[in-house]
C-alpha cells in the first residue's frame, strides 16, 4: 500500500526533468573492444559462410537484380594516410550495405541450412556495428533518400556477394579495428 | 637541329633500354629460390606471390628461347581498369625462359584478374586475391638455447616485419636428430619449447612460416639454417640407479621373508618325508639293527608297552574275577571246579578257549565286533547261568549290578556302540576309575600302560536304563582288569548296591574269541562287576 500525496509526485517529476536534462541518467558508454580475436571470429564464420556457397551454387546462382555491395581493395599506402573517421563512415556505411544485401538475397535463397548461415552472417554485421560503437567512432546514419556512398559497386551472384562480404571483413573492418584510436590510447 | 634529329633514334633506343632495364625485374637468388619452392606447391599459372604487402610478383616459364617481348601481362582489380606490366625473362639451363613480372603497387582484398598474352592469344588467366599468395622470408635470428633440464631445447625467431599481420603468422618447427625428423606447428608465438628430446643428443632445429588462413595465407616459407644444439646428458641416471637399487633391495626381503615363512612347506615338496614305523618299534632298528627276532625277545615285556602294536589280533587279558558270597549259584564255569565260583584267576588262554565256546552258546550274536572284551560278558553269562537263563537279555535284566569300564574307543564312536550294545541288552555295564586302581594297587604296576596308540580314558559310564533290566538276582563280581588291549564295552546294568568293596588289578591276558575283533586301542581298566541275581542275596 503505497501511498504518494500530491507533493510527492510533483517532486519526482521535477526531478526526472532535471536527470533528463542534466543528462545524468544517460547509460554509460561502452567499454571498447580491442581483442582481435572477436573480429577473427566473424570473418572465420563468413568465411565458412561462403565456402558453403560455392559448395552449393556451382553455377554461380545469380541473382535476380544486383545488390550494391562495398569496395574490398586495400592499398595500405593510401590507408595509412586516411582519415580515420572517413574510413569509419566507409566501413560503416558498408557495412550496412552489406545487410542489407543479405537480407535480399535470404528471400530468395529456399535451402533452410543456408538460412541459418545467412542469419548468423546478418547478427554478425550488427554486433561489428556495435563494436565499431564501442570504439567511439561516429555513428553512421543511413541515407534516408536510398542514395549510396561512392565506393559502392553492384554484385550479380551470391557468390560475388559472399566474397565481398568476407574480404570486406578481413581488409577494411580489420583494418579499422586494430589501429582503432580508442584501442590504442589503451595499451600506449 | 639536324643533331636534335639524329639523336633522336638514339635517344629512343636509350629510352627504350633505360625503360626494359628500369622495370624492377631482377630476378636475384632470393627470387629463384622462392620460385623454385613455389613451383612444387602451386600449378596454376601463372604463378604468383607476395612478398610483403606492397608487391606482387608473378612468373611462368616457357621453352622458347627467351622472348619476352612477345608476352602481354595485364591485370585488373575490381571494379577497376586494367592495367599492364612489363614481361621480364630469365634465361635457365637449358632451353628454358622463365618470364616474370612484377607488381609494385597492389590492392590486397580484392579480386585481381591476371592475363598472360602472348602476342594476340590468351596464355593464362587467373583471378586471385593477393592477401591469399603470401611466400613470405625465413624467420630471422633463431636462437637456440638449452633450458635447465635435460632433453629441452628453447628456441626463439623475430617474426616476419610486416606491419598488419603481426598476429596472423604460424610457425612450423623441425628437429632433426640422426635418422629422425620431428615438425610441429605453432600458432603465434615466436618462441618454443621443445620438450622430450632424447638427453645428450645432437639436434639440428629449423623454423619456417607461412600466414595462418584466416585473413592472410599463402604458402610455407623456406627453412632458416639449421642451428644445432646437443640437449643436455640425462641426469637422472643416478637417481634411477638408486631407484633400481632400493627396489631390488626390497623385492629381496620380501621373497626371503616368504621363503621363511613357508619353509616348511617348501621343505616338505622338495624333501617329502619318508614315512617309518620307526617310531613303533623303539630299538628295532637303533639297537638291534632291524632284527626284528631279536627285538621281540628282549621287548617281550614292551609289548605291554606297546598293547597298540598288538593290536592286530585279539589281546590276551588276564582276568581275575573275584567273588565271593555273592555269587550263590554256582558259576558254571566250564574250566572246573578248581576255580571258585565266580574266581576266576590267571585264566589262561587254554581255559578262555574253553569257555568261549559256552559263553558263545549263551551270548547273542550281536556283539558288536569291536569289542575286545566280549568273552568277559560270556564269563559274566556264565556265572549267570545259574540262576538266570545264560542269556544277555538276563543279564540284562539284573539292574543292580554294574560295572564300568573304561574304555578307549577311539577308532570307534564309542556311543554309537554303546547304543548298539544297549540295543543288543547288552549284560553289563562296568564302572570302575583307572586312576584309582593304579594308585592304590602295586599291581597295576606292571600294568600295561598304554602307549600312545592306546589311551586311557577317563572315567567313562556308560549307563543303560535300568528299567530294562528286571532284578533277579544281584550277583557281585569284581574284576579288576588292568588290560592294555582290551576294551570293553558293557551294557550297564543298574544297581542299587555299588559296592564296589573288591578292586583288583590283574594284569591278564586274554585270547580273544578269533570271530570276534578287538577294538583298536586297548583300554587299562579295573572295575567291579556287580550283579545283581534274584537267588542271591548280596554280600
Amino acid at each position: 500500500i503505497f501511498h504518494t500525496t500530491v507533493s510527492d509526485r510533483r517532486f519526482v517529476a521535477v526531478l526526472l526533468m532535471v536527470l533528463q536534462w542534466t543528462r545524468l541518467g544517460l547509460p554509460s558508454p561502452l567499454r571498447p573492444i580491442c581483442d582481435p580475436r572477436v573480429l577473427d571470429r566473424f570473418i572465420k564464420e563468413a568465411r565458412d559462410t561462403e565456402f558453403a556457397m560455392v559448395r552449393v551454387c556451382s553455377e554461380g546462382c545469380s541473382l535476380a537484380e544486383p545488390l550494391s555491395v562495398p569496395l574490398t581493395s586495400v592499398d595500405f599506402a593510401i590507408w595509412e594516410k586516411g582519415d580515420v573517421s572517413e574510413q569509419a563512415q566507409e566501413v560503416q556505411s558498408g557495412l550496412w550495405l552489406l545487410a542489407q544485401a543479405i537480407s535480399a538475397v535470404r528471400v530468395s535463397i529456399t535451402s533452410t541450412a543456408l538460412h541459418s548461415l545467412l542469419d548468423n552472417s546478418h547478427s554478425n554485421i550488427h554486433s561489428i556495428g556495435q563494436v565499431i560503437r564501442s570504439l567511439n567512432f561516429p555513428e553512421y546514419t543511413p541515407p534516408a533518400d536510398g542514395t549510396v556512398h561512392e565506393d559502392t559497386w553492384r554484385v550479380s551472384s551470391t557468390l560475388e556477394l559472399f566474397r565481398v562480404h568476407t574480404n570486406f571483413l578481413r581488409g577494411k573492418v580489420r583494418l579499422l579495428l586494430s589501429h582503432a584510436p580508442a584501442c590504442r590510447r589503451d595499451s600506449t | 637541329m639536324i643533331r636534335l634529329r639524329q639523336l633522336a633514334p638514339w635517344a629512343l633506343l636509350l629510352v627504350f633500354t633505360c625503360c626494359q632495364n628500369a622495370s624492377p625485374g631482377l630476378w636475384d637468388a632470393g627470387l629463384e629460390k622462392k620460385a623454385d619452392l613455389l613451383m612444387r606447391v602451386e600449378h596454376e599459372e601463372p604463378r604468383c606471390f607476395a612478398e610483403g604487402m606492397r608487391d606482387l610478383t608473378c612468373f611462368w616459364d616457357e621453352a622458347d628461347g627467351g622472348t619476352p617481348h612477345l608476352y602481354r601481362f595485364t591485370y585488373t582489380y575490381e571494379n577497376e581498369e586494367s592495367n599492364e606490366c612489363v614481361v621480364e625473362s630469365q634465361q635457365r639451363e637449358g632451353s628454358e625462359t622463365r618470364y616474370f613480372c612484377k607488381l609494385l603497387k597492389v590492392q590486397l582484398f580484392g579480386l585481381l584478374d591476371i592475363r598472360v598474352y602472348r602476342g594476340e592469344t590468351l596464355l593464362y588467366n587467373r583471378n586471385l586475391l593477393i592477401n591469399l599468395v603470401f611466400l613470405l622470408d625465413p624467420p630471422a635470428n633463431l636462437t637456440v638455447t638449452r633450458t635447465g633440464k635435460p632433453g629441452q631445447l628453447k628456441l626463439s625467431w623475430l617474426p616476419p616485419p610486416l606491419k598488419y599481420m603481426e598476429n596472423s603468422m604460424m610457425y612450423e618447427v623441425s628437429c632433426t636428430t640422426a635418422g629422425s625428423r620431428m615438425e610441429k606447428v605453432v600458432q603465434g608465438n615466436t618462441e618454443f619449447t621443445l620438450r622430450s628430446l632424447r638427453p645428450g643428443t645432437e639436434y639440428a632445429i629449423q623454423v619456417r612460416v607461412k600466414p595462418d588462413g584466416l585473413t592472410y595465407d599463402g604458402y610455407w616459407s623456406d627453412w632458416t639454417l639449421p642451428i644445432s644444439m646437443r640437449t643436455l646428458p640425462d641426469d637422472a641416471d643416478p637417481l634411477i640407479l638408486s631407484f633400481s637399487v632400493i627396489i631390488s633391495f626390497i623385492l629381496v626381503l620380501l621373497s626371503l621373508t616368504i621363503f621363511l615363512s613357508y619353509r616348511r612347506f617348501l621343505i616338505k615338496k622338495m624333501w617329502p618325508l619318508i614315512p617309518s614305523p620307526e617310531n613303533k618299534f623303539p630299538g628295532l632298528f637303533t639297537v638291534y639293527g632291524g632284527n626284528f627276532q631279536e627285538w621281540l625277545g628282549h621287548s617281550s615285556g614292551g609289548l605291554w608297552q606297546r598293547p597298540g602294536f598288538f593290536y592286530l589280533e585279539e589281546l590276551p587279558v588276564m582276568l581275575e574275577v573275584l567273588s565271593e558270597a555273592t555269587m550263590s549259584p554256582p558259576v558254571q564255569i566250564q574250566p572246573g571246579d578248581s576255580r571258585a565260583p565266580g574266581l576266576l584267576k590267571e585264566t589262561t588262554q587254554e581255559n578262555e578257549d574253553e569257555m568261549l565256546p559256552k559263553a558263545d552258546s549263551g551270548m547273542e550274536k550281536k556283539w558288536d565286533p569291536d569289542l575286545q572284551e566280549n568273552w568277559l560278558m560270556d564269563q559274566f553269562q556264565v556265572l549267570q547261568q545259574s540262576s538266570t537263563p545264560p542269556s544277555q537279555s538276563s543279564l540284562l535284566e539284573s539292574k543292580d549290578a554294574y560295572v564300568t569300564l573304561s574304555q578307549n574307543f577311539d577308532q570307534h564312536p564309542g556311543e554309537g556302540k554303546l547304543e548298539d550294545i544297549s540295543e543288543e541288552s547288552l549284560p553289563l555295564h562296568v564302572l570302575f576309575g583307572t586312576t584309582e586302581t593304579s594308585t592304590s594297587h602295586p599291581d597295576l604296576g606292571s600294568l600295561p600302560q598304554s602307549s600312545g596308540s592306546s589311551q586311557l580314558s577317563s572315567q567313562s559310564s556308560f549307563e543303560y536304563p535300568h528299567n530294562t533290566w528286571p532284578s533277579k538276582s544281584l550277583t557281585y563280581a569284581c574284576l579288576t582288569m588292568a588290560d592294555s588291549g582290551i576294551s570293553t564295552d558293557y551294557s550297564s546294568i543298574s544297581s542299587s548296591r555299588t559296592g564296589m568293596e573288591c578292586i583288583y588289578t590283574n594284569d591278564y591276558k586274554n585270547q580273544m574269541p578269533k570271530e570276534r575283533q578287538p577294538l583298536a586301542t586297548p583300554p587299562t581298566h579295573t572295575g567291579c562287576w556287580v550283579q545283581e541275581q534274584h537267588n542271591s542275596s548280596p554280600t
